[in-house]
């Protein structure tokens, strides 16, 4: 079978991850694709926003100040065009919360496949930390990328935007919070799934977990918007901290079912 | 005097706090090497055992040990192949393979488990979620022996199975597991597929330990008395029927028999069946190495159960004649 990656005859390894990480990413390899292409197509909408429309927006910017009445349809579109990106960017994190609750967790425990893992040579502890870290790493990489892009973009032509940073997604897609809303979702959904053991209802229960943290957050943010970094770092923190309590109680109740 | 394989001691499982009792007082031993069938109606509680053997599952009272520790300590040796045959839909056969190879590093022997597959006419890149409910048998099987296991747990393994594969399949485990010494267990309603494959017998019902012990010894252990109705005195009796004035009981003696009893020895069907319609019958427990026929019920509880079994024979005696 030519597909095996090291046969005892030639014994050469095929370079590339091996053990659990090999099967995190082959199993959600679909995912990861999904993920990234989405990485990929909101900075290429910042990029082509910026460098492909700009201009136009500007020179009808420019012509306001000569003509009244004057058209604004280029900076129309080009303040759409970031506003839908912040907001696929800040609100990702409700389809990391259905993915973890139910296609990384809540199917393998539904339809016994962890009966599969947890049976070969690893413990169940080491296939909940990949499960958890792989899929983390994905994230943290996607998510910063996206970050730093929006951070490009909102700041390249300041004159024509509409929108400031007390916005509920530019707050979030400017910063380290939109990473750590991410992972808040993935631990999030581990724990719902482990504790629900059926996929809808923790693909369901970790998206309005996730979505009632945000509104909590989107609360307390409005009282204390003079400064952004403050803010912004104080939510990162909590999210943080939610994020680990969520992985720990996930080992926990891994820990009391299996030997 | 041989290694343990598995060894329970008062084992149980509720499911819930206060749900039912799957397993109770589970009490048996098994050498290594040994190729034991689990039989037993539904929900006997063959499931919960090889799921807590198997370290999935986590014991609400007693032990479990697994070539003297604890499950999770021996996942490395001993293989689980579950009831529905769990895999992974989104992977092809060879992928599935190449996970076994993954996850068992060290261990997996990928010229065990290939030609297992291929055995079945299946291809490689062929994906699970197009398989029939037996080519996935087959490929779960694969998985199990290529990680060369020194214990095989295999929950009613043969169900989907057509006959044919059934025969084949049955042969390359039995001949597997007999040149690698390798301690195969396996559960199943069907009990004329184990007959010829196994030398121990565990047989379950309602949660408990009804029969265990070597399987010859079981057996010898047991005759089938034939003939006028009449007393089977001091003899434990595990099922009697009456038709017309002829009596046929299956009956662990006590002593000699009287000689206007025809006798047999019982088939591991008959050995099944008696005990499970009769749910009282006190349970036997046969360590192999006693070296006799010996039987060793293994506390008073049984022997109380032997005397109300026996009133309740001859109170339905009664009622017969």
């Amino acid at each position: 079978m030519t597909a095996l990656p090291a046969s005892p005859a030639t014994g050469r390894p095929v370079p590339g991850p091996r053990g659990l990480t090999w099967t995190v990413l082959r199993l959600h390899r679909t995912a990861l694709i999904v993920w990234g292409a989405f990485v990929a197509l909101m900075i290429a909408v910042l990029v082509w926003n910026e460098v492909g429309t700009a201009d136009a927006a500007l020179r009808e910017l420019d012509g306001c100040l000569r003509h009244s009445p004057c058209t604004i349809h280029a900076v129309i579109i080009y303040n759409e065009r970031i506003g839908l990106v912040g907001t696929a960017v800040c609100y990702s994190f409700l389809a990391v919360a259905a993915f973890s609750g139910g296609a990384l967790f809540g199917r393998e425990l539904e339809y016994g496949t962890v009966r599969l893992a947890w049976t070969q040579s690893v413990t169940p502890g080491r296939w909940l930390a990949a499960k958890l870290a792989v899929p983390a790493l994905a994230l943290a990489v996607g998510g910063t990328a996206l970050v730093l892009a929006f951070r490009w973009a909102w700041s390249a032509h300041p004159e024509l935007l509409d929108s400031d940073w007390t916005s509920d997604h530019v707050f979030v897609a400017r910063g380290p919070a939109m990473v750590a809303y991410s992972l808040c979702a993935l631990a999030v959904g581990a724990v719902t799934a482990l504790a629900l053991r059926r996929t809808l209802p923790a693909l369901g229960v970790s998206v309005a977990v996730m979505a009632l943290v945000n509104q909590v957050m989107e609360y307390y943010r409005q009282e204390d918007l003079v400064k952004y970094w403050t803010p912004h770092l104080a939510e990162t923190g909590i999210l943080l901290a939610l994020a680990a309590t969520a992985a720990l109680a996930a080992f926990a109740l891994l820990h009391g079912r299996t030997d | 005097m041989t290694d343990t394989a598995i060894e329970a001691a008062g084992l149980g499982r509720q499911f819930g706090r206060r749900g039912k009792w799957a397993l109770f007082d589970c009490t048996f031993q098994l050498p290594a090497g040994s190729v034991c069938a689990i039989a037993g109606p539904n929900g006997a509680g063959k499931s919960t055992l090889l799921a807590l053997v198997a370290g999935l599952l986590v014991p609400t009272e007693g032990e479990v040990t697994v070539f003297g520790t604890n499950p999770g300590a021996a996942r490395e040796r001993l293989a689980f192949v579950a009831q529905d045959k769990p895999l992974y839909p989104q992977l092809t056969i060879a992928e599935t393979l190449r996970l076994g190879h993954e996850l068992n590093p060290g261990r997996w022997n990928a010229a065990v488990a290939e030609p297992i597959v291929a055995g079945g006419g299946l291809d490689p890149h062929a994906r699970i979620r197009n398989l029939s409910g037996g080519q996935r048998t087959r490929v779960a099987l694969a998985l199990a022996l290529g990680k060369r296991p020194e214990l095989l747990l295999l929950d009613e393994p043969m169900a989907d199975l057509d006959p044919l594969a059934r025969h084949q399949l049955m042969g390359v485990l039995m001949a597997d597991a007999a040149e690698n010494g390798t301690t195969v267990v396996m559960s199943s309603h069907v009990v004329a597929e184990l007959e010829d494959a196994c030398d121990h017998l565990l047989l379950m019902g309602g949660g408990r330990v009804r029969l265990a012990g070597p399987l010859d010894d079981l057996l010898a252990a047991h005759v089938l008395v034939t003939g006028r109705a009449g007393d089977l005195g001091p003899h434990t009796v595990v099922e009697s029927r009456t038709t017309g004035r002829q009596l046929t009981a299956l009956i662990r003696p006590n002593g000699p028999l009287d000689a206007e009893w025809q006798t047999s020895e019982p088939t591991l069907e008959e050995l099944v069946i008696a005990h499970l319609r009769s749910p009282a019958a006190p349970e036997l427990t046969l360590t192999g190495e006693t070296g006799t026929d010996a039987d060793t019920d293994t506390d008073s509880d049984s022997d109380s159960d032997d005397t109300h079994t026996d009133e309740t024979d001859a109170d339905a005696e009664e009622a017969a004649k």
